[in-house]
């Protein structure tokens, strides 16, 4: 893992054309290179170069890898890894002969599909017919029990069929079950065959049972054959599963052949192109480049550090470890090229947070427990689409776990009960109001070790921010800005002084013959910041506007820039009593639920309400805590160091998820 | 409790899902899908995913449309649930619509046998039976020998009325085109008596939106039934919405001869809703002769989309409005409905195998 943003180098080559294809594959197959188009040749020179043709649109390549992918996915049938597979020798690209498979693939999921329709529309019918007679509605039923006279009772039964119901036609006396809205085709069709109806009692009570009972029995045979249809769709393309992976494989790879291949140039016999490529990768590269074209090549290496800083792509490295970490640093935005990586440290700011709003042993034992669950739930299920408990979050889980864990252990608390003594102190009595041994006895000193923790953070955003304005020679902002060095002078006075009057007991500002000299040195010079920075811009024949106009936007400059920190440093650090607040929230509902179980006397209540209480508590203090903790992140400590300015590093590799422009 | 409590939670809940549905492009790729299959299966991963396991359980289309219905009503059913009891009230008479056109449906089916001595034991299952917002017997319609059964089936409801009024009619001639638009105008009559229940904020936005919305039905009728299906003008007069700006203006025009009438509403629409009659003449390719009889079908489905995009503007223009009112709960159904139709139109064109450009010409996409 790097602490800075990883440098980058930029890479343009010439190869032959007949080579070209080997290497697009070979660097796909290496996925540490961002293709881009060489805009920076002078526009005369771009002139000479024609630009790339493809056989092949790469819109209709996607529709297609989507088309496939959308069949596999019916029959649960997981893509391949491409990094896996060796993809040298891919036939030609068939797109007539692909599209006729799927098409034929989608045909018989089709007529599968259209003999479902059959089924489950005679299911409907019969299930009609089985409901009427079950909610009594048998005067919608028309129920026949006769004998037919003329020809035979299977002819009858033949056009009976088609206008639905139920007959039991195999034996005497017939019995016939349908719809009273049909009665009138019915007894059509009966008075063709001679159909005589019964006059026995016995047999007309029973027939109506039979016919049910038959109903019954038909409609579970079709239920069983709709299930096993339903099997079949995904078994028609389970058969041609290899086809179509296969197919899968050559359309993905000339995808991103063809997206990465958009961006060359072209001469008669060479193709160039270029793109960002990790500093350290750069010997691999080459030689790649230089195996796959046997030296037919011509390779050029600039370093980022030649090229304007915006237009170089930021590439993060950290371990796997902190995988959730970076992802909350990728949500919010991507560092400028050159800074400090922040997943590190707001990997620790994270978790130390959270610690402190939601401490507890077994409560973060159960929320270690839930994300191993999840994560196991997920590795075996790899199809399986994210829940309200998603992939993400059982990974978070698992360090959020231990972090309550650790939490616990130094308040002594374990599912809100102090079961333990406190490594630190005891949370619980605190809030409480019975602790009275110890440094920390009130519930304002919690609220102080909070806005300290709360300095630690914005100082050590602070100094990251130097560090950054430093590495990236932007020595104005360091001393002007008001995350600069003034900035920081001025917010440590301002720490000075209220602690200072906080330890006299709100009664009297403490004074110092330092403070006042100090905080109008740095007034003084942050007033500077609007003619320095026009002298310096008029040095580089960039100054803009007169005299008059310079001093309007200094002293306006300079309030908005005093007010900025004075109000934006003080709510910054009152920011962190949030979590003192969700600390004490947390002792709080925990005693107040142990209170409610004691009520009603009995041990089963005591454990129900104290298990509901223990629940509550981690589903919603949880994330009250974790929303918190991000919030915090987000808000009072990237805004110290994080510019966001960055464009991301975005390689392109067989993993790739590319789609059509 | 305020706006804000009352609100609050629903108004995030549903920007949430409507952020949601807006950045969904399952249509679009169920468009560009060759079979109906296909065109299912990109239903996945999205709210319509039931439907995509009751097509793969089933492959019946009509059981899916009924699952898109119950799913329907289980939307407003669930936001009633978070909204204090006046808004509650004027979100279950939206849910009465959705009642109605059941019921349409039943009677359709029932007037397929009955009338038209159709076998209609494929279609009848597909008919939601449970309770929507009043006691309907669904059974007793499709089974009903006589209108009289029809009746009785609605008699616990406030269709009654109208089912009486219908009981002597000869539906044989008539058809059901005038007890359908009957149900209509019952509807959105007891629409608009629901949003005088309202609150004085949640009361304005749900009356400017039921003008527009009842303005732009009435543009509708005018352009389908005058135009297209030439009903004569005493017959439209029946046809039209007594609300709104053209419906009450029609209404006050009672005693004019017929023609006369249709010649100032046309005026009115052209005052009101200028943009649209020039749209509407732009499309017929006409300047100002609305009573031309040779429109074709696709004139008037162009019509119909350009109305609806300017209804779907309307209620676009409630989710910029205050978000703690009943203005981004009807912006919800609106665009809910509008997606919920255009799956259920897609899907349907795929299983008649439309071509992927007159789909998206017939939809406006």
């Amino acid at each position: 893992m790097s602490m800075f943003t990883e440098k980058m180098k930029m890479l343009t080559a010439v190869v032959m054309d007949s080579d070209r294809d080997a290497v697009v594959k070979a660097l796909l197959a290496k996925g540490v290179m961002e293709f881009v188009r060489m805009d920076f040749l002078p526009a005369d020179k771009m002139a000479r170069l024609s630009s790339h043709s493809s056989s092949v649109p790469r819109a209709v390549l996607t529709d297609m890898r989507i088309r496939i992918e959308t069949l596999l996915r019916e029959a649960s049938i997981q893509l391949p890894d491409l990094d896996s597979m060796d993809i040298g020798d891919l036939p030609p690209l068939d797109m007539e002969g692909n599209r006729r498979l799927l098409d034929r693939i989608g045909g018989s999921l089709q007529t599968v599909r259209n003999r479902q329709k059959e089924l489950n529309q005679k299911i409907n019918e019969i299930s009609e017919l089985i409901r009427y007679q079950s909610e009594g509605k048998t005067e919608y039923l028309d129920l026949r029990v006769g004998h037919v006279t003329h020809s035979t009772p299977a002819e009858l039964q033949g056009r009976l069929e088609p206008i639905g119901g139920i007959f039991l036609f195999s034996s005497e006396p017939c019995i016939s079950l349908t719809l009273r809205r049909d009665s009138q085709r019915v007894s059509e069709a009966m008075d063709r065959f001679g159909w005589t109806e019964s006059t026995d009692v016995e047999e007309q009570k029973s027939a109506m049972d039979e016919a049910i009972g038959k109903a019954r029995a038909e409609k579970a045979g079709l239920e069983a054959k709709l299930s096993e249809l339903s099997q079949a769709a995904a078994g028609k393309i389970a058969e041609r599963s290899s086809e179509l992976i296969a197919m899968w494989v050559n359309v993905r790879v000339h995808e991103l052949c063809e997206h990465v291949e958009s961006r060359f140039s072209y001469t008669k016999n060479t193709t160039l192109f270029s793109g960002w490529v990790p500093a350290d990768s750069e010997e691999d590269v080459t030689r790649t480049i230089y195996d796959t074209t046997k030296g037919r090549c011509i390779i050029e290496w600039t370093d980022a550090a030649d090229l304007p800083r915006e237009e170089v792509p930021v590439m993060m490295t950290s371990p796997k470890i902190l995988s959730p970490f970076r992802r909350m640093v990728d949500n919010y935005s991507t560092p400028e090229y050159g800074s400090i990586n922040p997943t590190p440290f707001t990997a620790v700011a994270y978790l130390a947070m959270f610690a402190l709003m939601f401490a507890d042993l077994g409560q973060g034992f159960v929320l270690l427990l839930a994300g191993i669950i999840g994560t196991i739930y997920y590795k075996r299920n790899p199809l399986r689409k994210d829940g309200i408990i998603s992939r993400y979050l059982c990974n978070l889980l698992l360090y959020l776990g231990p972090a309550s864990m650790v939490g616990g252990i130094l308040f002594g608390s374990c599912f809100g009960l102090p079961l333990f003594p406190a490594l630190w102190f005891e949370y619980e009595a605190v809030v409480a109001g019975t602790a009275t041994e110890g440094l920390i006895t009130s519930i304002y000193d919690i609220l102080g070790i909070t806005i300290r923790f709360g300095i630690i953070i914005i100082y050590l955003g602070l100094l990251l921010n130097w560090v950054n304005l430093v590495r990236k020679r932007r020595f104005f902002e360091l001393v002007f800005d008001k995350n600069g060095l003034m900035g920081g002078l001025i917010y440590t006075l301002g720490i000075w002084f209220a602690f200072g009057f906080v330890a006299s007991g709100y009664r009297t500002f403490p004074s110092a013959p330092w403070f006042a000299p100090l905080l109008i040195a740095a007034l003084a010079v942050l007033f500077l910041k609007g003619p320095v920075g026009y002298i310096i811009a008029r040095r580089r024949g960039t100054a803009e506007g007169g005299i008059g106009h310079l001093a309007v936007d200094t002293i306006m400059d300079f309030v908005v820039q005093v007010l900025e920190i004075f109000s934006g440093f003080l709510s910054n650090t009152l920011s962190f009593m949030r979590v003192a607040g969700l600390g004490i929230a947390h002792a709080s509902l925990m005693s107040a639920f142990y209170q409610m179980a004691e009520m009603p006397g009995s041990m089963a209540a005591y454990i129900a309400i104290a298990a509901i209480g223990n629940v509550l508590v981690i589903v919603l203090e949880g994330l009250s805590a974790g929303i918190q903790s991000l919030r915090l992140n987000y808000y009072e400590f990237f805004t110290k160091y994080f510019t966001g300015k960055g464009i991301a590093f975005e390689p392109v590799s067989f993993r790739s998820r590319i789609s059509a422009d | 409790m305020g706006r804000v409590s009352d609100y609050a939670f629903i108004n995030a809940k549903l920007r949430a899902r409507i952020g949601i549905m807006r950045s969904e492009s399952a249509i679009d790729e169920m468009i560009k899908a060759p079979t109906l299959s296909e065109a299912i299966a990109k239903l996945d991963g999205t709210r319509f995913a039931r439907l995509a396991e009751v097509y793969r359980a089933t492959g019946d289309l009509q059981q899916v449309e009924l699952a898109l219905v119950d799913d329907e009503i289980a939307s407003y059913r669930e936001v009633a649930s978070y909204l204090e009891e006046r808004s509650r009230g004027y979100i279950t008479m939206l849910l009465e619509k959705v009642e109605i056109d059941n019921l349409k449906n039943a009677l359709r089916i029932w007037y397929s046998a009955a009338i038209r001595g159709h076998q209609i034991n494929s279609r009848a299952p597909y008919i939601e039976k449970r309770l929507i917002v009043h006691p309907i017997d669904y059974d007793r319609i499709v089974n009903a020998s006589s209108f009289q059964d029809i009746v009785h089936a609605l008699s616990a409801t406030p269709y009654a009325g109208i089912a009486r009024e219908f009981a002597d009619r000869d539906l044989g001639v008539t058809g059901l085109f005038p007890l359908e638009i009957a149900l209509d105008h019952l509807w959105f009559g007891q629409l608009e008596a629901a949003a005088e229940a309202l609150a004085k904020e949640d009361r304005k936005i749900a009356e400017a939106i039921f003008s527009v919305d009842v303005d732009l039905k009435n543009i509708l009728f005018l352009i389908r039934y005058r135009f297209y299906y030439s009903l004569g003008p005493e017959e439209m007069k029946d046809v039209i919405l007594p609300y709104g700006t053209i419906g009450r203006e029609a209404a006050r025009m009672g005693s004019l001869p017929a023609d006369e009438m249709m010649a100032r509403m046309k005026g009115i629409v052209s005052r009101r809703y200028p943009a649209i009659m020039e749209e509407i003449d732009d499309i017929r390719g006409m300047s100002d002769d609305l009573t031309s009889q040779d429109e074709n079908a696709m004139q008037i489905l162009r019509i119909e989309n350009y109305l609806a995009a300017t209804r779907e503007k309307e209620y676009s223009r409630l989710l910029l409005g205050n978000p703690f009112s009943i203005g981004v709960v009807l912006a919800y159904f609106f665009i809910r409905r509008q997606q919920d139709g255009l799956v259920q139109a897609v899907l349907s064109a795929k299983y008649y195998n439309w071509e992927e450009g007159k789909i998206r010409e017939a939809l406006h996409i």
